[in-house]
């Protein structure tokens, strides 16, 4: 099948239409549903953070499988400047946050914006200074790879605690900013088992086999971590009982549609994975873990719905339409690398 | 290390490692002595306080829970690395395992036997402490299952038997190895041991797959032991210990000081036993950068856990860590704030990672570090509770520190026999990986 090649000035312009598209999706139409666009950023938030993460780790600890994929995943770095983008349009819609309207010393509309701006800058600079050592196999890699998951686990905590669970301030649950980063980490794994099977050829002269049997061993770890982080949290919130704390497990659990969610987030993070990557035979084949990664991401994708979505009301059509918007272009910026990746390699080293 | 013939270096590992097995020397004598010492002098204490009643410690209200609680979490915490580096390791096939992991699993199964002594010491009647088994019985005494006192009996039973077999397991090709080199009564212990280890390749088969098993077993116990642990506290209400980052938060710590422990144990055992070709630099360094990672951890849960405190409408959470910073015990606070998170951000320095007598000064203070750090959790949350009518201060009877010591010199004279009973690395893998 041929591919369409596009150019990165073309990439960008793709970008621009894309934010423009969602800009008028969001403040364009009726303004009943306002949870949408705030959706959006924050699933894709963890998942390009989180893919580029997955490099900088293995990266740091030298496995050695990730050069079948160091490419396809840092070639979403672009895509972190473009969730700054998001972020920039996303502001004018800050007011939806309850604690706007009693303001104070952390939770005010100024210094919400300031230090989200700043990490996810921090987030992009770190990650094209971490691509592009990568690439070039660098001595600074290390180092850069440290810097970046310093600023990946500052932003995912962030993302945790400014962009969700202020939704229902005073709610509070201290253990909600790493489950975040460790989940960006859970999908930006996912990612890496889809962008494997989308093009199964290795970057470098690699073992092919081995890449996918190394992404469903690290899915299956993830998922008994994702699971234990769940109930770790769960099972304090259930135990201790206090007013305060189980309105937000009650108020979703009691509604039909979103104990439903519950369930099917807890199957496709957890049980799905679980039981599926426990078979030495499933995680030899890229076709089932590019399968278990899309039931991954789906799940990471309900679980968001099922944060934001009592707090602010949600348009479905748009929310599906705004991913796969973002999805296409994931897919455009690593099917177009090679052009804006041996750019950043060779910038400095001529 | 040197390329020699394989055969040649395959005899020197069996003859190096098991040459520490040798006669000891008047040093090793005088500290199994020192050991000793306290350990009896404990359990005199102990035997005291049982004939006396739990009013010799200084446990009362409203700190109930004082260095014995602290004691039992903080070696449990100890107990942890010896599975990380053996099993966790071995998973993520980490070759520089090879030089620590005898050592770290000898280590996981001392700390616990250790650890198991204070739910006891604690007790006001010890002789019943079979009420908190689920045992048959006619009078339908059932422990109440709700309680995470009766998990953590499950949960620290469960994981030391996986730790003792795993440590087993791992140890029987070199039992065969040790039957085989040595004479006398001692072979005739080791062939016992050996359970007729003959090399064949269908044992080799099992073994492989035994061994890879059990550390997958083992590996989620090391998370769900400290977490269930850490449940002791954050089931409660109390302000400081209901908070949901307690689980990995404690899983951290523990690793945190278990591998400090590591480090405290294996450099002196690197030095006098003069296993400097075995146990090299490169392979502390790795260690050190575990230890760092887990510090970071637990750094972050120190920010998290005291920037939520002072978060929305939660004057008691507030006050408890304000309480912590600058209360009675603030000096310990600010001394684990340096032993926990600020000396080991040192570790970024490559230079400081591979100096063995500074990583040796830190692995002690991160231990004081972090035992403090149980004694600060549970003291101050106890000390400072809602209602200022029953606040009050802890100060530990010399009965506790005594036990306290015995705790150490348990610990220390289980590991100094182990020197001299068992092979202290582990020969089949160091035939592996080098020979």
């Amino acid at each position: 099948m041929e591919t369409i090649r596009l150019r990165t000035s073309h990439l960008w312009f793709l970008l621009v239409i894309v934010a423009i598209t969602m800009a008028i999706m969001e403040y364009g139409g009726p303004q009943e549903e306002k949870g949408t666009f705030l959706l959006t950023i924050v699933f894709w938030a963890g998942i390009l953070q989180g893919a580029i993460a997955v490099v900088a780790v293995t990266d740091l600890i030298e496995a050695r499988w990730i050069d079948a994929l160091r490419e396809k995943l840092l070639s979403l770095y672009p895509l972190l400047y473009f969730l700054l983008i998001l972020f920039l349009i996303f502001i004018p819609r800050a007011g939806v946050f309850p604690w706007t309207a009693h303001p104070g010393a952390w939770l005010n509309e100024t210094f919400f914006i300031i230090r989200n701006i700043l990490l996810l800058l921090a987030a992009c600079l770190a990650a094209r200074f971490f691509a592009r050592a990568a690439l070039r196999r660098d001595s600074g890699t290390k180092r850069w790879a440290v810097i970046y998951l310093f600023i990946f686990v500052a932003s995912q905590s962030l993302v945790a605690f400014d962009w969700v669970m202020s939704l229902e301030y005073p709610w509070i649950s201290t253990l909600f900013g790493a489950f975040f980063f460790v989940e960006a980490l859970y999908g930006g794994l996912a990612m890496a088992g889809i962008l494997f099977f989308s093009e199964p050829r290795p970057d470098a002269s690699f073992p092919v086999k081995a890449a996918p049997r190394d992404i469903g061993l690290l899915l299956f770890g993830f998922s008994v971590l994702w699971g234990g982080l769940f109930f770790a949290q769960f099972l304090l919130i259930w135990y201790g009982h206090l007013p305060e704390e189980i309105s937000f497990i009650s108020e979703r659990i009691n509604s039909p549609l979103y104990r439903a969610l519950g369930y099917a987030f807890l199957a496709f993070n957890f049980f799905i994975p679980f039981l599926v990557m426990i078979s030495r035979k499933a995680k030899g084949q890229a076709g089932v873990v590019a399968a278990v990664s899309g039931v991954i991401l789906t799940g990471i994708f309900i679980e968001r719905i099922f944060y934001i979505g009592p707090a602010l009301s949600l348009n479905e059509g748009a929310a599906f339409f705004q991913t796969v918007l973002m999805f296409t272009a994931v897919l455009a910026f690593v099917n177009n690398r090679n052009e804006f990746l041996s750019r950043l390699a060779g910038k400095d080293a001529a | 290390m040197n390329k020699t013939d394989p055969i040649e270096a395959r005899e020197r590992f069996e003859s190096d490692v098991l040459s520490v097995m040798g006669r000891p020397g008047f040093r090793y004598f005088a500290a199994l002595g020192f050991c000793a010492f306290l350990v009896t002098l404990g359990f005199g204490l102990w035997g005291w306080q049982i004939f006396r009643g739990v009013g010799v410690a200084g446990i009362s209200h409203p700190v109930g829970w004082g260095v014995y609680i602290t004691n039992f979490v903080f070696w449990v915490g100890i107990a942890h690395s010896g599975t990380l580096i053996s099993a966790v390791l071995f998973l993520f096939r980490a070759k520089f395992r090879t030089s620590f992991n005898r050592a770290a699993e000898a280590m996981t199964v001392f700390a616990l036997m250790v650890a198991g002594l204070f739910p006891l010491i604690h007790l006001g009647r010890v002789w019943i402490f079979y009420y908190l088994l689920p045992y048959p019985n006619q009078r339908l005494l059932w422990p109440n299952f709700r309680s995470p006192l009766i998990w953590d009996v499950f949960a620290v039973t469960t994981y030391m038997i996986v730790s003792l077999v795993f440590f087993y397991v791992g140890m029987i090709p070199d039992l065969a190895v040790a039957r085989r080199r040595l004479k006398g009564f001692a072979s005739r212990i080791f062939a016992i041991l050996s359970l007729g280890w003959n090399g064949s390749l269908g044992q080799w088969r099992h073994y492989n797959k035994l061994y890879i098993f059990l550390a997958a077993f083992a590996t989620p116990l090391v998370a769900s032991v400290h977490s269930i642990v850490s449940w002791d506290f954050a089931v409660s209400i109390v302000p400081g210990w209901h908070t949901t980052i307690f689980a990995p938060y404690f899983v951290a710590g523990a690793i945190l000081s278990g591998t400090a422990m590591v480090i405290t144990l294996v450099w002196p055992m690197q030095r006098i036993l003069k296993l400097e070709n075995y146990i090299t630099t490169d392979h502390f360094e790795a260690i050190a950068k575990i230890l760092l990672l887990t510090s970071l951890i637990v750094s972050y849960s120190y920010i998290v856990e005291t920037g939520f405190a002072f978060y929305g409408e939660h004057p008691f959470e507030a006050e408890q860590f304000r309480y912590r910073s600058f209360g009675d015990y603030a000096v310990l606070y600010w001394v684990m704030i340096f032993c926990n998170s600020l000396l080991p951000l040192t570790l970024f320095v490559r230079r400081l990672r591979r100096s063995l007598p500074y990583l040796f000064v830190l692995s002690l203070l991160v231990n004081v570090g972090m035992w403090i750090e149980r004694f600060v959790i549970i003291v101050n949350s106890l000390a400072r509770d809602y209602d200022p009518y029953a606040w009050g201060t802890y100060t530990p009877s010399p009965v506790e520190i005594g036990i306290t010591l015995m705790s150490f010199g348990l610990f220390f004279l289980l590991y100094l026999i182990f020197l001299k009973v068992l092979p202290i690395l582990s020969i089949t893998e160091l035939k592996e990986h080098h020979g």
